[in-house]
């Protein structure tokens, strides 16, 4: 273990000092439209597979099998998966940080429950019917401005009316008059929800034949996003962190997961335009971290403490903000997991507070129960 | 009460007499497990599992090989390779046998319990699972037991190589097990140890749920007792081989779960499964999918009770599970109306469309092994990754979700709405004609004439099934 934890919230400070001088460019102005990305990694994403520590040798004894045999460096205590060129070179550009050793406050280690915990907010699997970031949009007045970029609408988002989503099927729809006339059948029988996804679809402007693929959904989600009138929030999808065996170092099945989100944000970069990127925040959100150590067949457990990648321009400045809770058996949660030092519900409540413009306050309150909550809004993001 | 049919089965067909009495007609289609109506070749799960090794394996190994310093022109040239020779055909013959017992069997009821259970024991995308072994698996374990005991159904699946694959038991080895101390893992820095994932989902998805309140140490000590349950693999055949126990593997000593002590050895699986099936939250767990997936996405009290005490008084007999649960839809049919889930409302649509759905069995006994499938021959598959919900290919070990806000948003709308605009192109001729409208109208809905008032809005055939296939009586059951 090569540092402590006191040493790292100094080393915390110092960075913090070094760089305040940066980034005060690039403030968002308060009339800009400001839109906010959350790119849902399922499965369990491994903080420490992203962005593992440096030379700690316990670390490194546990993981003998899948420690990362190249990796980017970001501070001197931490390094970067390689997979991750993107948020690598927007790091360059002090436009992507990370929250290390953090997660929501669920420790069940179950995805599902997990899962729909990330998504609700709430501390009680399935109690909740609406996700956090749909409560945020309904408190900042967003109706019509979600997008989600998937098949399903999912959890995270809903509690505010009118959210599209986009996932081209590739056929074309049939006649205006005929789905005008199925939606008087739902209007007719009361049938809300059905209804208010059909004027939605008779409505807008995506076209159904492009492809699904997620390099081209971020990329007409980049244009969307860009428009003065378009939606201010959009959810992504990652699926596969669940690597029980074969989790892979450099390459392998983790990597694959952590390229697939790097292609998200590199084509959000390239297609949005450049005021609109320096106006967004992308966070991640997972269900848990994994294991510390590897097991046999050179996967992870279910593990508690993960990371939230940060990028966009509304990040503050490229740093890795965390109370770090050490690597030591008895630093560990139950013993096998990276504790979590930090409520991950903390980072997106500052999120919304930062991008919908609503009071930390009244997001604390309405969004997660008057939950004890830190605003973390002015050491993560551009106020 | 017409869409009772719909509720429990999916519909009335063209040719088919409305069942004068619903309940006994729906109760005694539980009771046997017929052979399956389809007249066309079925393929063993062993057969499938061959070529799950012959193509998967021997393309693999010929082509790293050619492409051994190139990781995506190998990736490219597996991918196509794959697909030029049939790797999409079986699932798309798995999905025509599954729809044909919907829409052209006298038990069609059984059939949608049938889909309910594959669906509890979910195998989710992995590997190569959905193209050679998920549709074999459901024919071959879950659908002979729908008639068994939930704890037999329970024990099946446990020890099938399926799920074994699906959920990596063969990776879990005892940390004091015979292997933990063999040489190779000193040398490969390889120490023996258990991996949770399927000890895990049989605790949370298939029997007790996390509201029996399980912990980690119970997670644990049911791996211990999981140990040794795997492939048999060898050079030739790798993990496809078949499923048995190895002691080598297996943890010894005592294990201790949710407070029950199991000794060491293969029969500890048997004895923990059994008592797990008998634990009041695997019943309640069992009642609430069986209500979410029949009868309204919150189920209450009262609709669960009769399917908790029927579980209890059979001893989890799987037939009594099964009616009492119909016997409930029955009671809730008007009250309760629930939205069905994509592929439900397709087979609904195929049968009381009377389409050319699934493709003939002449259709998929033409294909040639090793070549490229016809468009036909890969349309079942294809069809139902469209509508976002393709049977074998969950995106996780829960299987898809039974809740209707789930299955509601502006693109799964989408897919209804182009779907039943395409089924004109599976339509007969011979029904090309308003008395056949008139027809299915009757035989599957109590307002007929306000229906057929609806529908006649427009006059060509493709919007009339757009219409129809898409009025929310259609879409809710």
């Amino acid at each position: 273990m090569k540092i402590t934890r006191r040493d790292f919230l100094k080393t915390t400070a110092l960075t913090s000092l070094y760089f305040a001088g940066f980034g005060a460019a690039g403030y968002a102005n308060s009339g800009t439209k400001k839109n906010l990305i959350v790119i849902m990694l399922r499965g369990g994403m491994d903080g420490l597979c992203a962005i593992p520590i440096k030379s700690d040798k316990n670390f490194e004894k546990l993981r003998s099998k899948i420690k990362l045999d190249k990796t980017l460096s970001l501070t001197s205590d931490f390094d970067l998966h390689p997979a991750l060129k993107t948020f690598k070179s927007l790091w360059n550009q002090n436009q992507s940080a990370a929250v290390h050793a953090t997660n929501i406050p669920y420790t069940g280690r179950s995805h599902f429950d997990g899962q729909n915990l990330m998504e609700s907010g709430g501390k009680i699997p399935y109690h909740e019917k609406t996700g956090w970031l749909g409560r945020g949009m309904k408190i900042a007045g967003l109706t019509g401005n979600g997008l989600a970029l998937a098949l399903p609408m999912p959890l995270l988002i809903r509690g505010v009316p009118m959210n599209n989503n986009y996932f081209p099927v590739g056929h074309k729809l049939p006649y205006p008059s005929t789905l005008k006339m199925i939606q008087d059948a739902y209007k007719q029988y009361d049938e809300k929800l059905l209804s208010e996804n059909m004027e939605i679809i008779q409505t807008r402007e995506l076209s159904n034949t492009s492809s699904d693929n997620s390099w081209v959904l971020a990329s007409n989600a980049a244009n969307e996003l860009s428009k003065p009138d378009g939606p201010k929030v959009a959810v992504f999808e990652v699926d596969g962190f669940d690597t029980h065996a074969a989790q892979g170092s450099t390459n392998g099945a983790h990597a694959d997961c952590l390229s697939d989100y790097d292609n998200i944000i590199r084509s959000l970069k390239s297609s949005m335009t450049k005021e609109s990127f320096d106006n967004t925040l992308i966070l991640t959100l997972t269900e848990f971290g994994r294991t510390i150590k590897q097991n046999s067949s050179n996967g992870t457990e279910h593990g508690y403490g993960s990371a939230v990648l940060m990028a966009g321009g509304l990040v503050k400045k490229a740093q890795v903000h965390a109370d770090w809770p050490g690597l030591k058996k008895k630093e560990l949660f139950e013993g096998r997991d990276l504790n979590s030092t930090i409520d991950a519900r903390s980072i997106y409540a500052s999120a919304m507070s930062t991008v919908l413009d609503v009071d930390f306050k009244r997001i604390q309150k309405d969004v997660f129960w008057g939950e004890n909550l830190q605003n973390l809004s002015d050491k993560l993001f551009k106020l | 009460m017409k869409n009772f049919f719909r509720k429990v089965a999916f519909g009335i067909g063209p040719k088919e007499e409305v069942p004068t009495d619903p309940l006994n007609w729906a109760l005694n289609q539980v009771n046997e497990i017929p052979d399956l109506s389809w007249q066309g070749k079925i393929y063993s799960e062993k057969e499938l599992r061959n070529h799950y090794k012959s193509w998967v394996y021997g393309d693999r190994k010929v082509l790293r090989k050619k492409y051994k310093n190139d990781k995506n022109l190998y990736k490219t040239y597996k991918n196509l390779l794959r697909h030029e020779t049939g790797q999409k055909f079986w699932e798309s013959l798995e999905i025509s046998i599954r729809h044909n017992e919907g829409i052209n069997s006298q038990h069609p009821v059984l059939a949608k319990l049938w889909m309910f259970w594959g669906n509890f024991f979910a195998i989710s995308e992995k590997d190569f699972l959905a193209n050679y072994s998920t549709g074999p698996y459901q024919r071959e374990i879950i659908r002979p037991n729908l008639n068994q005991t939930f704890e037999k159904m329970v024990y099946d699946v446990t020890t099938s190589w399926a799920m074994i694959h699906h959920l990596d038991n063969s990776e879990s080895a005892g940390p004091k097990s015979v292997t933990a101390s063999d040489e190779w893992r000193r040398r490969k820095k390889r120490p023996a140890t258990i991996n949770e994932n399927h000890a895990r989902e049989l605790l949370e998805l298939h029997t007790v749920s996390p509201k029996a309140g399980y912990n980690q140490e119970d997670v644990v000590q049911l791996a211990y007792i999981m140990t040794g349950w795997q492939q048999r693999w060898s050079k030739t055949r790798l993990e496809t081989g078949n499923i048995w126990f190895n002691s080598e593997y297996h943890q010894p000593g005592k294990k201790n779960v949710l407070g029950k002590t199991y000794k060491k050895g293969r029969k500890s699986l048997a004895l923990v499964i059994k008592d797990l099936v008998n634990h009041p939250n695997c019943r309640d767990f069992v009642a609430d999918r069986l209500c979410k997936y029949l009868i309204s996405d919150e189920p209450t009290k009262e609709m669960k009770q009769p399917i908790i005490d029927a579980f209890k008084k059979s001893d989890g007999f799987l037939p009594e599970i099964h009616k009492a649960a119909i016997k409930v839809a029955f009671e809730n049919n008007n009250k309760f109306k629930k939205f069905q889930t994509p592929e439900n409302w397709f087979i609904q649509v195929a049968k009381i469309g009377d389409l050319q759905w699934p493709p003939l069995p002449e259709i998929m006994d033409s294909y040639e092994l090793g070549t490229k499938p016809s468009r036909k021959q890969r349309s079942p598959e294809r069809l139902l990754r469209n509508l976002g919900h393709h049977p074998y290919r969950a995106k996780q070990p829960n299987g898809w979700p039974d809740h209707s806000d789930e299955w509601i948003s502006p693109e799964l709308l989408i897919r209804r709405l182009v779907y039943a605009k395409l089924s004109h192109s599976f339509s007969k001729m011979e029904n090309n004609n308003n008395e056949y409208y008139e027809n299915i109208v009757q035989k599957n809905f109590d307002n007929p004439g306000k229906i057929m008032k609806y529908i006649d809005q427009k006059n060509r055939i493709v919007e009339k099934q757009t219409l129809l296939f898409n009025h929310p009586e259609f879409l809710k059951s």
